[in-house]
C-alpha cells in the first residue's frame, strides 16, 4: 500500500483517542466513588483527595449490596455447573456418538438459539408462576440453563465433533461403557472448551438484568445488577455511593476479563468461522 | 455430520465404573448403553423443548386472547390491532426502522478498527483488550455509568463547553435519547464485533494482502477488493449478530438510562413487551408485541443474509 506508514500512525491517533474513551468511564467512576460528596459537588473530574472506602463500605453493608452480590453468586456458580454438565453431556452425544436423528435434535436446539428471551418471557413467566418457581433460586437457575444450553451445546458439539473418534474407539476396547467414556474420558478432555464456555456462561448470568427482574421480584433475592438499577432510584443524590455500588457490580467482570480474556473471545468467535 | 459410528449394543457386560451410572446387570446395562445417546441428550432436549420452544408457541397463542376482563377468550387480531394503535409501540417500532439505518455504521466501525489493527499499527497490541472490554460488562453497569457522564452538568457536556458548544440535554431530549442510548449501545459492543472480525482476518489469505501490497493498491482498493470479498462470511455473521444485539439487548440500557423516555422516545420493542407485561400485566397484549419483535427478528436475518449472499455472488 502507498504511504501505508503513514497512514498506520494517522489511524493511530484516533485509535488511541478511541482507546482512553473505553477507557475513562470507568476510571471516572472509580474517581468519583473514591470521593465524599462535597468534593464530588465541588469537582467532579479532579482526582480524589484521597483513597476513601467509606463509600464503598456504605454501599457493601447498609444497602444490601453484600446480599445482592451473594445472590448472584449463588445463582451464577449453580446455572454453571448445570449448563457445563448438560451442555458437555449433550455435545458429546451430538458431536461423538450420533444416533438416529441426531441432526435433527441438533436442528432443534440450533433454532432456539434464535429465539430471543423478550419473545418468550410473557408465557415463560406464566409456566414459572404455575409451577411455584416464580421468585425461587431454582427457578431463576432453570431460566438461565434454559436460557443459555442452546448456545453451551451448540459449541461443545462442535468441539467434540473434531475429537478425533479413536480414543472413544480405544476406551470402548478397554470396556468402558459410553457413560464411562463421557465421565472419563471426554469431560476431561472438553476442560478448555469448558472454561470458555462456562467463563462466557457466567459472564451472561452475572450481567443479565431482564430475566432476574422478571423472575425474581422481591427485594432479598435481588441479584446484583438488579441491585443496581434499585441503587440508581434510592441514591440519586449520593452519587459517591451510587458509583461505588457500581463499581462493586464492576470489579468481578474486570477480574475474571484481565485473566481470562483469550477464553471469552475464543468463546464470542467460535461461531463466526465455521459452519 | 460425518463419520456415523452407532454405539456398538452386542458385546461383553459392561464392566463397572467410577461414573455417574450405578453398576448394573448385563442385559439392563446392554439396553442402557443402547440408549446412552438419548440419555446424555434428554436433560438438554427437554429443558430446551419446554422452557424455550413451548413457550413460543405459547406466546402466539397467548397474543389471540383477551386481557383482563376477556382472560382465556379468543380474540383474533385485537392484540395487534390495539398494539398498532399505541403511539408507544408505533414510536418502538419506529426507533427499530432507526437501529437497521444505523447498521452499517455499527459494522463498519470495528470493520475499519479490525482492519488497522490486522495491519498492525503502532500499538495495535494494546487496543484489541482495550476496546473489547465494555463488552464484557453488563448494560446495566454500563448505563449507570453513562447516566454520570451524560448528566446536563456531566463531563461530557463540560467537554463540549471547552469546544465552546452548548451544553446537550442528553437523556431529557427527546430528539436526541435515542441517539444517546444507541450511541452508548455501539460504544459498548463494538470490541464484540472486533473480536470477531480479527478472527475472521487470521483465516484470511495473507498472501492476497502482500499481492496488494506490492502492486500499490491504496487502502480503500485494498478493503474494497481484498478484505470485503475475503471476509463476506464474517461480515454477513457480524451484521446479524450485530441486528440481533441492537433488538434483543438493549434492555438494560433503557431500564437504567431513560426508563423508555423522555416522552416514551426511547421505546423499542422489548422494552415494550417488558413494560406491559411487568408493569401494566396485559400480558396477552405483551405477548402479541413479543410475536411481532419475533418477525421482525425473522425478516431482518433473512433479508441480511439473502442481500449478503445476492451481493457475494456479484463480485
Amino acid at each position: 500500500m502507498r504511504g501505508s506508514r503513514l497512514t498506520k500512525w494517522l489511524a493511530a491517533i484516533p485509535m488511541a483517542a478511541l482507546a482512553l474513551a473505553t477507557i475513562y468511564p470507568l476510571v471516572f467512576t472509580a474517581n468519583v466513588a473514591m470521593k465524599d460528596r462535597r468534593e464530588y459537588t465541588l469537582d467532579r473530574f479532579a482526582p480524589a483527595g484521597a483513597l476513601r472506602w467509606d463509600n464503598i463500605a456504605r454501599a457493601w453493608t447498609s444497602v444490601g449490596m453484600s446480599r445482592y452480590f451473594l445472590n448472584s453468586v449463588v445463582v451464577v456458580v449453580c446455572s454453571v455447573a448445570v449448563l457445563l454438565l448438560l451442555g458437555s453431556m449433550a455435545g458429546f452425544a451430538l458431536g461423538r456418538l450420533r444416533f438416529r436423528g441426531s441432526s435433527a435434535v441438533y436442528l432443534g436446539i440450533l433454532a432456539a438459539l434464535f429465539v430471543p428471551f423478550q419473545v418468550i418471557m410473557v408465557p415463560l413467566a406464566r409456566i414459572m408462576g404455575d409451577t411455584g418457581l416464580i421468585d425461587t433460586y431454582p427457578g431463576l437457575i432453570l431460566a438461565y440453563v434454559a436460557q443459555f444450553l442452546p448456545f453451551t451445546v451448540f459449541l461443545m458439539t462442535s468441539f467434540y465433533s473434531a475429537v478425533p473418534s479413536e480414543i472413544v474407539d480405544a476406551a470402548r476396547v478397554d470396556g468402558s461403557t459410553v457413560y464411562g467414556v463421557y465421565w472419563r474420558i471426554m469431560l476431561p478432555l472438553g476442560a478448555p472448551a469448558l472454561l470458555s464456555v462456562g467463563v462466557l456462561n457466567a459472564l451472561f448470568c452475572w450481567n443479565d438484568v431482564l430475566i432476574s427482574l422478571l423472575l425474581m421480584p422481591s427485594v432479598e433475592h435481588r441479584t446484583l445488577m438488579v441491585g443496581v438499577t434499585a441503587l440508581r432510584g434510592q441514591y440519586s443524590a449520593d452519587i459517591p455511593t451510587f458509583a461505588s455500588g457500581v463499581l462493586i457490580a464492576a470489579v468481578p467482570v474486570l477480574l475474571v476479563y484481565l485473566f481470562l480474556q483469550r477464553q471469552i473471545a475464543d468463546g464470542v468467535t467460535a461461531g463466526s468461522t465455521k459452519g | 455430520m460425518t463419520g456415523y459410528s452407532p454405539a456398538p449394543v452386542d458385546r461383553a457386560p459392561a464392566r463397572p465404573t467410577g461414573g455417574p451410572a450405578p453398576a448394573r446387570r448385563a442385559p439392563r446395562g446392554t439396553r442402557l448403553e443402547r440408549f446412552a445417546p438419548l440419555v446424555l441428550v434428554a436433560p438438554a432436549v427437554l429443558i430446551v423443548l419446554l422452557l424455550r420452544l413451548w413457550p413460543l408457541l405459547l406466546g402466539v397463542n397467548f397474543s389471540f386472547t383477551g386481557d383482563g376482563a376477556r382472560n382465556g377468550t379468543a380474540v383474533g387480531f385485537d392484540n395487534y390491532a390495539t398494539l398498532f394503535g399505541d403511539p408507544l409501540f408505533r414510536t418502538a417500532v419506529r426507533n427499530v426502522g432507526l437501529l437497521v439505518l444505523l447498521l452499517p455504521v455499527a459494522v463498519a466501525i470495528p470493520g475499519l478498527l479490525a482492519t488497522f489493527i490486522h495491519l498492525k499499527v503502532p500499538g495495535h497490541r494494546v487496543y484489541r483488550g482495550v476496546y473489547f472490554f465494555p463488552a464484557v460488562l453488563s448494560p446495566v453497569i454500563v448505563g449507570a455509568i453513562f447516566n454520570l457522564l451524560l448528566a446536563f452538568d456531566g463531563p461530557v457536556n463540560a467537554v463540549l463547553g471547552l469546544a465552546g458548544l452548548g451544553p446537550v440535554d442528553w437523556l431529557g431530549n427527546p430528539s436526541v435519547a435515542i441517539f444517546a442510548v444507541v450511541g452508548v449501545h455501539v460504544w459498548a459492543t463494538f470490541g464484540m464485533a472486533l473480536v470477531v472480525f480479527l478472527a475472521g482476518f487470521s483465516t484470511l489469505d495473507s498472501s492476497l494482502l502482500d499481492a496488494a501490497k506490492v502492486d500499490g493498491a491504496s487502502l480503500l482498493q485494498t478493503i474494497r477488493h481484498v478484505i470485503v470479498p475475503g471476509l463476506s462470511r464474517t461480515i454477513q455473521f457480524v451484521f446479524v449478530t450485530t441486528m440481533i444485539g441492537m433488538l434483543t439487548s438493549m434492555f438494560g440500557l433503557l431500564y437504567v438510562m431513560t426508563n423508555g423516555g423522555p416522552a416514551g422516545s426511547t421505546y423499542l420493542p422489548e422494552y415494550y413487551v417488558w413494560f406491559q407485561q411487568g408493569h401494566l400485566n396485559q400480558p396477552a397484549l405483551a405477548s402479541a408485541g413479543s410475536t411481532v419483535l419475533f418477525l421482525i427478528m425473522l425478516v431482518v436475518g433473512l433479508a441480511q443474509i439473502g442481500i449478503l449472499r445476492r451481493s457475494g455472488k456479484e463480485d
